[in-house]
């Protein structure tokens, strides 16, 4: 792989039954660069997301990220997504265990930090997001707003060079969108890796490097913010943006 | 590939599983080289047989049998022990060796012969045909089309078998004579065909049958042995008869059950109720005792042999998870008076070792309980968000840690409701375990009847008694569950 690349995929296929959802993809991300995914529902940009962490596992193709091949079988996966945050449409908070725990569980079970650290480093990014104040509550009694902070503070507790989001506001009420957007935004201006997928196209307007358009399995187009949305070059590209962009 | 923590540890169950039962079987062989036989004996057969009121053949009057046994035992120096079981099952424990010898007023018939070794006679005993009280049948001939209850492997049955056909009726069996002659009195079957003596005396007892016939084919009465083995204790017993008959004990004890009233059981005055719970308070809280020791032992190793099966169904594997459905599925599958009669009755025929019969009801609760609790485990394991894996294991954690941490705590709380469920039936299931003989709370309701003939309340008092715990249970589950909800 090369060197330059956080985050290297090399013609991958994925098909479920006779369904090919993932029609060889390839993509490069560099290092602190923020790649925002838009496309049609069914597309294949989540299932391109879950499988750069091997929560779907590829038919076929090559994904490299910190020098190990996701796709290879033999790659011990639970090392390597400790380096791969993920957040998802639906939080998918512990319910059985208060906010806290959430976010200190994994560093501490997977002995990356004292309980004692865990803690220091779980209110830190607590507070990152804004939610210092809800350390010790139950996930179940927050907004769905707060919820999706404190998943984003869980994934980073472990300290990931790579984060990935999931539609990450689309289970949100509008008026929560904002502050989830927000603290993404200020991870990215922090230099986090980050692959992004949303149907929020001011924020990939604003934040994102790169906004890669995804059709019927394929990548159509992959180039700027403003590339893709001011003048973009495939008519299925064009067909997307018309119908998000004028409702 | 490299077995993970989980895997291990199903082994390591195994294993251990395994290591208590072979030391079961141990413990079993050590008491063997003492020279304590076993010998089965049925639930009151009176007067060949009367179980006191724990249920036990101690005491002054045990029965023909029993007494006869207790003679000859300290005339000829040997220790014995009974395991009390249905008269069916005493024919096939001693087929199996899960005893040295039966006996329950055990006809000589030609055809057990050829599996059974039979010591000296002491007495003959002749089948007899009662029909109800106020019944109009006198004659063998009246029965055409009509229903005869015998039990089942017993001479009155062997007999009826022989005579069905030329007088047009039809058998039911049973395995208890007191469900029997209940069925009887109640008109339900038109006559019984019994032993002559074990009927006079449930007629002497308040029975409300009359004996119709002559005795038929007076057959010798004998101790039975497994064919070819147990010579020694045979020619023991033989000696004994042969020494009680000689000295005139034989008959004044035979006389002490057939002709005396001093053998009868309670007194009218003790057949109200709250007498009888009096009169049976010990036998009944022994027993009582007994099923809540099953239900308490047997799901505890329900819930482990379950958990085992509920793990091993979501493992990642394909190989684990056949393996539990394959295991569920037998044990579900199988009726648990079968497996429990497959496990007692059966298995010591292949491994060549008896089973105790409390571990054989322990393990029949386990199997199959065991096998609904792990389709449980499983199904609410299956119950927790996908999400939830997700989560976990994208943060790293392996598949054992993103279980026992984030699925099993929530899994395990969908499953309360339906695993205390399981729990309530455990202890009605355990009443199946009185087909083998085990002395819980029903089978001391059978032995108690078998004794007084006071069916309607004595099923009415045990029925309570289970009602009572039932409802006991049910305000505890709700009790924790209210506290989990907390």
């Amino acid at each position: 792989m090369d060197k330059q690349y956080k985050v290297q995929v090399k013609d991958l296929h994925k098909s479920y039954g006779d369904n090919e959802v993932l029609k060889g993809i390839s993509l490069d991300v560099k290092p602190s660069e923020v790649v925002c995914m838009i496309g049609p529902s069914g597309s294949g940009k989540s299932t391109f997301l879950r499988c750069l962490n091997r929560l779907e596992v590829p038919n076929s193709g090559h994904i490299y990220i910190d020098g190990y091949d996701i796709a290879d079988p033999k790659t011990d996966i639970n090392l390597v997504r400790q380096n791969i945050g993920m957040v998802f449409q639906h939080f998918n908070l512990f319910p059985n265990m208060s906010v806290i725990d959430n976010i200190t569980l994994a560093p501490v079970e997977l002995k990356k930090m004292s309980k004692e650290e865990a803690q220091e480093a779980a209110l830190h990014y607590l507070d990152i997001v804004g939610l210092k104040e809800k350390a010790n509550v139950n996930p179940r009694t927050l907004s769905g707003g707060q919820k999706q902070r404190v998943a984003i503070a869980r994934a980073l507790a472990m300290k990931p060079d790579v984060m990935l989001f999931d539609e990450p506001t689309s289970a949100l009420d509008p008026e929560m969108v904002g502050d989830v957007l927000g603290v993404m935004q200020n991870l990215a201006k922090e230099g986090m890796t980050m692959i992004v997928v949303t149907h929020e196209m001011g924020f990939a307007k604003r934040v994102a490097d790169r906004v890669v358009f995804f059709h019927d399995g394929k990548i159509r187009e992959d180039g700027t913010p403003e590339q893709i949305f001011e003048h973009p070059q495939h008519p299925d590209t064009q067909n997307f943006l018309n119908k998000v962009l004028n409702v | 590939m490299k077995k993970s923590w989980w895997q291990r540890t199903i082994i390591s169950c195994a294993v251990m599983l395994m290591a208590t039962f072979a030391g079961l079987f141990v413990n079993k062989q050590v008491a063997h080289a003492e020279q304590t036989y076993t010998i089965g004996v049925v639930d009151t057969f009176a007067p060949f047989e009367i179980q006191n009121k724990q249920g036990t053949y101690t005491g002054k009057n045990p029965g023909i049998e029993p007494e006869m046994i207790r003679m000859i035992a300290k005339h000829e120096h040997f220790k014995y022990q009974y395991k009390i079981m249905s008269f069916n099952a005493i024919l096939q424990a001693m087929q199996s060796g899960q005893i040295d010898a039966g006996m329950g007023g055990m006809s000589v018939t030609d055809e057990r012969k050829a599996t059974i070794d039979f010591s000296t006679s002491y007495y003959k005993d002749g089948i007899v045909m009662a029909v109800g009280k106020n019944s109009k049948i006198t004659k063998m001939s009246q029965l055409k089309g009509k229903t005869v209850d015998v039990k089942s492997g017993a001479a009155g049955a062997l007999y009826a078998e022989s005579i069905k056909d030329k007088y047009g009726f039809k058998i039911k069996y049973f395995t208890t004579s007191n469900a029997m002659w209940n069925d009887v009195k109640s008109g339900n079957g038109a006559a019984t065909f019994d032993d002559g003596p074990v009927l006079q005396y449930g007629i002497r007892n308040g029975m409300p049958l009359k004996i119709v016939t002559k005795q038929i084919n007076a057959t010798p009465i004998a101790i039975g042995f497994k064919k070819g083995q147990n010579k020694e204790l045979q020619a023991k017993i033989n000696d004994g008869i042969k020494w009680m008959q000689k000295t005139g004990r034989m008959q004044k004890l035979i006389d002490k059950y057939t002709k005396g009233s001093g053998t009868k059981t309670e007194s009218s005055k003790n057949r109200t109720i709250f007498g009888l719970i009096r009169n049976n308070r010990k036998a009944l809280l022994t027993g009582l005792w007994e099923t809540i020791k099953l239900t308490i032992i047997g799901s505890l190793c329900a819930l482990a042999f379950g958990l085992v099966l509920g793990v091993m169904g979501i493992a990642e594997g394909k190989f684990w998870k056949g393996l539990s459905s394959t295991i569920i599925y037998i044990f579900r599958g199988i009726p648990m008076m079968v497996l429990a009669f497959f496990i007692y009755i059966g298995l010591p025929n292949v491994i060549g070792q008896k089973i105790p019969l409390f571990t054989a009801g322990v393990l029949t609760l386990m199997l199959d309980e065991g096998a609904y609790v792990g389709a449980i485990v499983r199904g609410g394991f299956e119950a927790v968000d996908v999400g939830q894996w997700e989560a976990a294991r994208s943060l790293g954690l392996p598949y054992s840690k993103a279980l026992v941490k984030v699925i099993a705590p929530q899994g395990l709380k969908i499953m309360v409701p339906s695993l205390v469920n399981q729990l309530i039936i455990t202890l009605k299931d355990t009443s199946i375990l009185s087909a083998i003989g085990v002395m819980e709370l029903t089978q001391t309701g059978t032995v108690i009847i078998a004794r007084n003939m006071e069916g309607f309340k004595m099923w009415l008092i045990i029925a309570v008694m289970y009602m009572i715990i039932i409802t006991l249970l049910t305000w505890l589950s709700n009790y924790v569950q209210k506290r989990m909800e907390a």
